[in-house]
């Protein structure tokens, strides 16, 4: 007879408590897995479509543009700017922004004209990649434009539609031209989604009359080698008369929510896991409370106070290693399915998309698993497990066996 | 060694008392007893409810401490050892026979039996040859196997009793080991003692309400209110 034997067999005593117990703990187990690779997945697309689809790590504009964009605060000496950021190891892509009127047919609306450099960006932002219809921005297409989901609907044009673009150039005439819809992209964020218009920087710098200069550099910081912090910093030196912010300062709501999702997760663990804990004290008292008699004979016959809570800890160390198992098997599926086929929230969100803090979301929503999203709840689990049987553990190993045996 | 080439004393109570305290209420269980109990004997203690007698084979199994006098175990005073050194005296010295909810219903008729040898920590093969001759002794071969549950009342008596001697304890304490059985049962019980403490000199002390384990006792210990009575051997 070992230990462990002897611990299952006592476990395996009250099938019915056990399995209960066993079963409440899996699944808040399982609840906790499946939420943790929810979460995970939010925030890593709150993250990617900030940072990665149009953001980047760290931005440079003129003093005041961000306040007052207005179209004369310009970066100056923007390709010595960018081959020095190139030469500390980041990538950087200039970008010159207007407001206009697009119009096609009888429709008209209001479009955040951005003139991007289409190699550069690639390597800044992925923009490139979340296209819905049709193609990216391609050099040799100068007149074809990329436009967001919802001023495709606004406009009513969809590929290949021509539209006029009508703004104020810079040595104030009228600048109009006529493109094509070459691309529509996917949600990408509320702004761009509704008013953005992508086009190649030469051809803005046409239609604008811009003969150099930038309103934004967007800096990224590869593979995040540096932290951002002191990335921010080395950049900030290079450009000293311009201003330098990166994302958490851009976006303050944002880099919170990120932030605080590791305390919403164990705030929302303490909560379900304390329902589970009082299932296993209540389970681990009953348990102890019916065989009073059986503690006082073992310690007639010589177990210690020590080997009592020891058994204790087994019986519950077992039982969370069987929870734990379970919320594997239940939680990783669904999760590891979503995350393959995504979860629909066509439903909840109007329009098609769902938009938390200005990022855009696909309805798909997918959640991602990764070790920690697993290992987290489970050691968890196991924590509380051993918090929960403290006290009956002690009481146990405390049963005096005079009284113990008489006690019927 | 045989019980009468035996001098010294296996236990020895002197001027031993008991005094349970329920709120206000003292109640006096054992009043200045003084006893020795020899290598080999066969005693019982027997008398009304109440009389003291659990109270006393707790002191003897040192479950239970003395409010005044001292318990010696085999030369040993109790009151110098500490809860472990106790619950170790226990352990290696003495044997339980219980009522009732003597057995760990978890485990089968063997491993109850080698319960104190596994917590000895003797090794497998010795503890399996001890606890299969004793199991033999009490009359249960062929039944290792089977749990609690599966034995009857004095069956699993007398697994209890197997895991009292099995050890080789230097007295055997059963605190009424035929109460919850029936009389047929009961006689091959006593018998069953009888036989290991003639054929192996163990010695057994019981208390008991039982006329038959008292005609048997080769010594009867009569307690009353806590005071030792009589003491004879008939
Ligand atoms: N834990 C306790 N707390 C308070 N009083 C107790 C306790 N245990 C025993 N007593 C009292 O001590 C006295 C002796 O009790 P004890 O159990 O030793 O009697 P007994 O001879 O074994 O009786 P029975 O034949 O009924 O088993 C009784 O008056 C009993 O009520
Ligand atoms: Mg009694």
């Amino acid at each position: 007879m070992n230990l462990v034997s002897f611990a299952m067999r006592n476990i395996w005593r009250n099938r019915e408590r056990t399995i209960v117990t066993v079963c409440a703990m899996a699944l808040a187990g399982s609840i906790m897995i499946f939420y943790g690779s929810l979460m995970e997945g939010f925030m890593k697309v709150l993250e990617r479509n900030m940072i990665q689809m149009s953001l980047g790590d760290i931005q440079i504009h003129s003093p005041g543009y961000q306040n007052d964009p207005d179209l004369y605060k310009r970066i100056e000496g923007v390709s010595s700017i960018l081959a020095e950021l190139e030469q500390k190891g980041f990538y950087a892509t200039p970008r010159l922004f207007a407001f206009g009127l697009a119009a096609s047919g009888p429709a008209s609306a209001g479009v955040n004209i951005r003139g991007i450099d289409i190699n550069r960006e690639a390597k800044v932002t992925t923009a490139y990649k979340h296209v819905l219809k049709g193609q990216w921005l391609s050099i040799k297409d100068p007149k074809g434009v990329v436009i967001g989901r919802k001023l495709a609907r606004r406009l009513g044009i969809d590929l290949d539609s021509e539209i006029v673009i009508v703004s104020q150039a810079t040595d104030g005439s009228m600048a109009n031209d006529l493109y094509s819809v070459k691309g529509i992209l996917k949600s990408v964020g509320s702004e761009i989604d509704s008013v953005g218009l992508f086009m190649e920087i030469g051809e803005f710098q046409e239609l604008m009359v811009i003969e150099s200069g930038a309103h934004e550099i967007a800096v990224s910081n590869p593979n995040n080698k540096i932290p951002l912090a002191s990335a921010t910093k080395v950049v900030a030196e290079l450009v000293p008369s311009y201003e330098t912010k990166n994302w958490r300062e851009l976006k303050p709501l944002i880099a919170q929510i990120l932030d605080t999702s590791d305390a919403a997760n164990i705030i929302m663990m303490t909560i379900v896991y304390s329902a589970v804990a009082m299932v296993i004290l209540n389970a681990t008292l009953m348990s102890i409370f019916e065989r009073i008699p059986e503690f006082g004979v073992m310690k007639a016959l010589g177990f210690s106070p020590m080997q009592i809570a020891t058994m204790i800890y087994t019986e519950a160390s077992l039982q969370a290693m069987l929870a734990c198992s379970l919320a594997i098997g239940i939680g990783i599926p669904p999760s590891y399915y979503f995350q393959n086929n995504g979860l629909d929230l066509s439903n909840i969100g109007s329009d098609s998309t769902i938009s938390v803090a200005g990022v855009a979301f696909d309805p798909l929503w997918f959640p991602i698993l990764t070790t920690s999203t697993i290992l987290t709840p489970i050691i968890a689990l196991f924590i509380i497990t051993a918090l929960a049987v403290i006290y009956p553990g002690i009481k146990a190993a405390l049963i005096r066996p005079v009284e113990a045996i008489h006690h019927q | 060694m045989n019980k009468t080439a035996s001098p010294y004393s296996i236990v020895s109570l002197s001027t031993v008392s008991k005094i349970y305290k329920q709120g206000k209420i003292e109640v006096k269980a054992l009043d200045r007893v003084t006893l020795k109990i020899k290598k080999g004997e066969f005693s019982a203690i027997s008398g009304p409810s109440g009389s003291g007698k659990t109270t006393l084979l707790n002191l003897v199994g040192a479950l239970d401490t003395p409010t005044s006098g001292s318990v010696t175990i085999e030369g040993i005073d109790l009151s110098e050892l500490t809860k472990t050194e106790l619950s170790i005296l226990r352990r290696n010295r003495i044997g339980f026979v219980f009522q009732a909810y003597n057995l760990i219903p978890v485990l089968t008729a063997f491993e109850n039996a080698e319960f104190v040898l596994a917590l000895q920590g003797i090794p497998e093969a010795q503890r399996r040859r001890r606890v299969m001759g004793v199991l033999h002794d009490v009359g249960l071969s062929g039944m290792e196997h089977r749990k609690p549950d599966e034995l009857s009342g004095g069956q699993q008596q007398r697994v209890a009793i197997a895991r009292a001697i099995v050890p080789e304890p230097a007295i055997v304490l059963a605190d009424e080991p035929t109460a919850n059985i029936d009389s047929g049962t009961a006689d091959s019980l006593l018998d069953l003692m009888q036989l290991l403490n003639k054929e192996k000199q163990i010695t057994f002390l019981f208390s008991t309400h039982d006329n038959r384990v008292m005609e048997r006792a080769k010594r009867l210990i009569t307690m009353r209110d806590g005071i030792v009575s009589a003491d004879e051997e008939p």
